[in-house]
């Protein structure tokens, strides 16, 4: 039998028996190539009662190469980019080893979540987020986790008691922006999506606020 | 004639290779020169024997064979100087680049982190039980291509024996050797193919990782073919050991005394061993300044070029070098196999060592022709229409199509003579005030407004272009002219009483006029950038006079060939061909010269040259 496939249906065989990990190994189709992976948001972090999917390709020279991994479920954070799910993460690189498997590297992408390392960024957008307002990017992430991730949302945070539902998404929160930002320049005239993307794109939050005038941020919404 | 570009042109010297080349460290060295050149001369491709012209670099070809040699030579440089085995030696090179003199004081100064950075030794609180690995095959082991066993531990030292220049013994800690299969508790489990059959080869380096002879194969082949990796490091998840050549060399090529793999599987591990030496070759050849990699497609020669090394060089020398084979780097049998004819397939590989450019850019310094080519693309779209083919005459404008390489063009309808460049009458490109090449520069510095301004920088633009592209076409189209005559002339030869050598004589006329034609597209770039004046002018004329005797040439070789004709035309074909050679040697040369003598200025600020007094087109 062709090495790849042994390993690959070892791999999902022994995940699958493991009945102390909480990582899943499922099939897509009928190819054992092409995978489907999932894991709980880590206790502890805005991403804490989500379920985060993860779409997993076996390239033909694997284990020699490394398995191709990119979230299917959307995830606020530094290090995985928020509109193609992709992951910049050393292990799916030059760092990869044979010896790694798919659950371990489905466990090092759920650790990732705990510790994000926003100076080698995936989204840029993200980790200008994460250092300039940490706790703005937390509501953000915890949104999201909300959303996207099936998670709980940010109950018992002070001030913010949106319930649990099927109210519309709010793309404010969507962005990590402020309301009364956004609301303050689309009183000027200038469409609330154009708005969201341009304070977005210059990091319109916590300290950064002061930096930004208002003639700046009027500029770029002119552009 | 400045003294430094004078260089000896006696053989002796030539093959003199320059021990300097890599560090300038060369003790031990210097008696290899002679026995280097005997064992090695035969792969050297010789540079022209005759004199160098100016515009001429001193250069040498190697075949991977050559490189490899100097490689040898560096890595048993260190063996003497460090104790240390050939495969060891060289892994330490490549960590360091190949950079001999840093390597060494590095070494000095601490071995043990030298080693461990380099993924040889395994990086281990120091435990002073054992000093040396020492083991009684050291000497047989010593040899890099002697490896047999992976299993076999490959990054130990031989012992030191001359006290006074080795340095600190470096201390590696676990015992030498370790087969581990008997001592295994348990039946081995590779741990990624997850196999465990009991004829289960398991090999590992000195880290202990083990792993089943078909994954490490898998693995090597993986990083040097999909990831064209030359320093593969040991599967275990961050283990920074190095798997040394001799190592991967018995996961690839089997042994003489060993059953015999499928051969398919066989044949792949072969190429993947040739392939790896071949990544070491450009890694090496990388390394050094004085060396480029032929760039064309499959090709495995260097250019040894030490004149065009720094960046200031290229500011006076335009370093055009060829590699030494012809045709696209296929195997001989492959292109004896083609028509040989014009011999295209079976073009030099000529490049430029100074710049990225594939192909000959003299007469113009490297920043220059860069600077026209990233200027042509930028204007591309602007500059399309003059590549067409189809120009309507300029007297009745009937709509007429260029087939050939010449410029003097002929109107069927009216018999109107005109050039193809300028669109002017042709009687006048006879004469001696013919100035297709020069543009009227009196427009431009007329022009007073912003927008005529630009119109007349646009055209002075184009002016240049439509020449410099003219050229590269009508090249183009004299060699498929050629094709077409070539085998007329084949035939004629077997139903006249011509001889071979009768027929040739157009072949090396439009190689010249190939030649040419490539030096004149070139002089528009440079002619473009050139400051005005005195010697403008006179690069002109010079430019004038070749463009008009390779105009001639072009003209005699759409000449109608009958076996009756040929006595004459074969004549008249072979003097104007040595003509246009002489033309063209002038021009190179003169600008040769000029950049030795730092004569040319240009308009713009040129990267290595002063900057333009004051820019005036
Ligand atoms: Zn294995
Ligand atoms: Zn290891
Ligand atoms: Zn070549
Ligand atoms: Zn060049
Ligand atoms: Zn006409
Ligand atoms: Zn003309």
């Amino acid at each position: 039998m062709d090495a790849r496939l042994r390993r690959v249906n070892k791999e999902i065989a022994d995940c699958k028996n493991d009945k102390t990990s909480n990582i899943k190994i499922d099939l897509i189709d009928d190819s054992p190539f092409h995978l489907k992976g999932s894991f709980p948001g880590p206790e502890g972090t805005p991403y804490q009662g989500g379920t985060f999917e993860v779409d997993i390709v076996i390239p033909e020279s694997y284990p020699f190469q490394p398995v191709k991994m990119k979230f299917i479920t959307k995830v606020y954070h530094p290090n995985i980019s928020s509109a193609s799910g992709a992951i910049c993460l050393d292990i799916l690189k030059d760092a990869w080893s044979p010896v790694l498997t798919l659950k371990s590297t489905l466990i090092s992408l759920q650790s990732l979540l705990c510790s994000p390392e926003p100076n080698d960024p995936q989204d840029a957008e993200v980790a200008k987020h994460y250092t300039t307002s940490k706790s703005s990017f937390d509501d953000t992430a915890v949104y999201w986790t909300q959303i996207y991730a099936g998670g709980p949302g940010p109950q018992g945070k002070k001030g913010k008691g949106t319930t649990m539902g099927k109210e519309p998404r709010d793309e404010i929160a969507i962005a990590g922006l402020e309301r009364a930002h956004v609301e303050q320049f689309e009183a000027l005239g200038f469409e609330r999506s154009k708005v969201i993307d341009v304070l977005r794109r210059l990091n319109y939050r916590g300290p950064n606020v002061a930096k930004l005038s208002e003639d700046r941020v009027v500029e770029e919404l002119l552009k | 004639m400045s003294s430094d570009y004078e260089i000896s042109d006696d053989d002796e010297n030539y093959y003199d290779y320059d021990e300097d080349m890599i560090d300038g460290t060369q003790d031990e060295e210097e008696e290899d020169g002679d026995m280097y050149m005997d064992t090695y001369g035969d792969d050297f491709k010789v540079a022209p024997k005759n004199k160098r012209k100016p515009y001429e670099i001193e250069y040498e070809s190697l075949s991977q064979a050559a490189v490899e040699k100097l490689m040898q030579e560096d890595v048993e440089h260190i063996c003497g100087i460090f104790g240390v085995d050939g495969s060891t030696a060289a892994l330490l090179l490549r960590h360091m680049s190949w950079n001999k003199e840093r390597l060494i004081e590095k070494y000095m100064d601490n071995p043990s982190k030298v080693l461990v950075d380099a993924g040889v030794t395994v990086k281990e609180p120091s435990s002073p039980s054992a000093p040396v690995r020492s083991h009684s095959s050291s000497n047989s082991n010593s040899n890099a291509n002697n490896g047999r066993r992976p299993t076999r531990s490959t990054s130990k030292l031989i012992g030191l024996a001359s006290g006074s220049k080795s340095p600190k013994i470096p201390t590696v800690s676990p015992p030498a050797l370790r087969p581990s299969k008997p001592t295994r508790p348990t039946p081995f489990v590779c741990p990624i193919c997850f196999d465990d059959s009991p004829d289960l080869k398991p090999l590992s380096l000195d880290c202990e990782h083990s792993f089943c002879s078909g994954c490490w194969t898998a693995y090597v082949s993986s990083k040097i073919n999909d990831e064209a990796e030359h320093c593969i490091r040991c599967m275990a998840e961050g283990c920074a050991l190095v798997t040394p050549d001799p190592f991967i060399r018995a996961l690839l090529l089997v042994e003489p005394t060993e059953p015999v793999g499928e051969p398919s599987l066989q044949k792949e591990n072969v190429a993947t061993w040739a392939r790896f030496q071949e990544l070491l070759v450009r890694h090496f050849v990388a390394s050094n300044p004085n060396l480029k990699y032929c760039p064309y497609p499959s090709c495995t020669n260097t250019v040894s070029c030490p004149g065009a090394a720094s960046k200031a060089s290229l500011a006076t020398v335009v370093p055009i070098v060829s590699c030494g084979r012809r045709g696209f780097g296929i195997t001989e049998e492959m292109s004896q196999s083609q028509p040989v004819g014009m011999g295209l397939a079976a073009k030099e590989h000529k490049f430029c060592f100074g710049c990225p450019i594939e192909s000959d850019h003299r007469p113009v310094v490297c920043n220059v022709a860069k600077m026209w080519l990233k200027k042509c693309r930028d204007d591309s779209e602007t500059a399309n229409w003059i590549k067409s083919n189809t120009k309507e005459c300029p007297q009745c404008q009937s709509t007429i199509e260029k087939n050939g390489g010449c410029n003097h063009m002929t109107c069927k309808k009216c018999k109107h003579d005109f050039c193809w460049v300028c669109m002017g009458p042709w009687a006048e490109h006879g004469t001696a005030w013919y100035s297709c090449n020069r543009f009227d520069e009196k427009g431009s510095v007329e022009a007073r407004d912003a927008q005529s301004r630009s119109r007349a920088s646009l055209e002075r633009y184009l002016h240049y272009y439509n020449r410099w592209a003219n050229h590269e076409q009508s090249a183009k189209l004299s060699v498929e002219l050629y094709t077409k005559t070539e085998k007329k002339m084949e035939d004629m030869q077997i139903t006249s009483a011509l001889t071979w050598i009768e027929v040739q004589f157009m072949k090396k006329a439009v190689e010249e006029v190939e030649k040419c034609r490539t030096t004149l597209k070139w002089t528009y770039a440079m002619a473009y950038y050139l400051a005005r004046g005195n010697e403008k002018e006179l690069f002109e004329d010079n430019q004038r006079d070749l463009e008009k005797a390779v105009e001639d040439l072009s003209e005699l070789l759409e000449q109608p060939i009958e076996a009756e004709n040929i006595p004459t035309l074969r004549q008249k074909v072979t003097d104007k061909t040595v003509y246009v050679q002489k033309r063209n040697d002038i021009v190179l040369e003169d600008t040769a010269m000029g950049f030795l003598e730092g004569r040319w200025k240009w308009n713009v600020a040129v990267e290595g040259f002063d900057e333009p007094e004051k820019v005036e087109f």
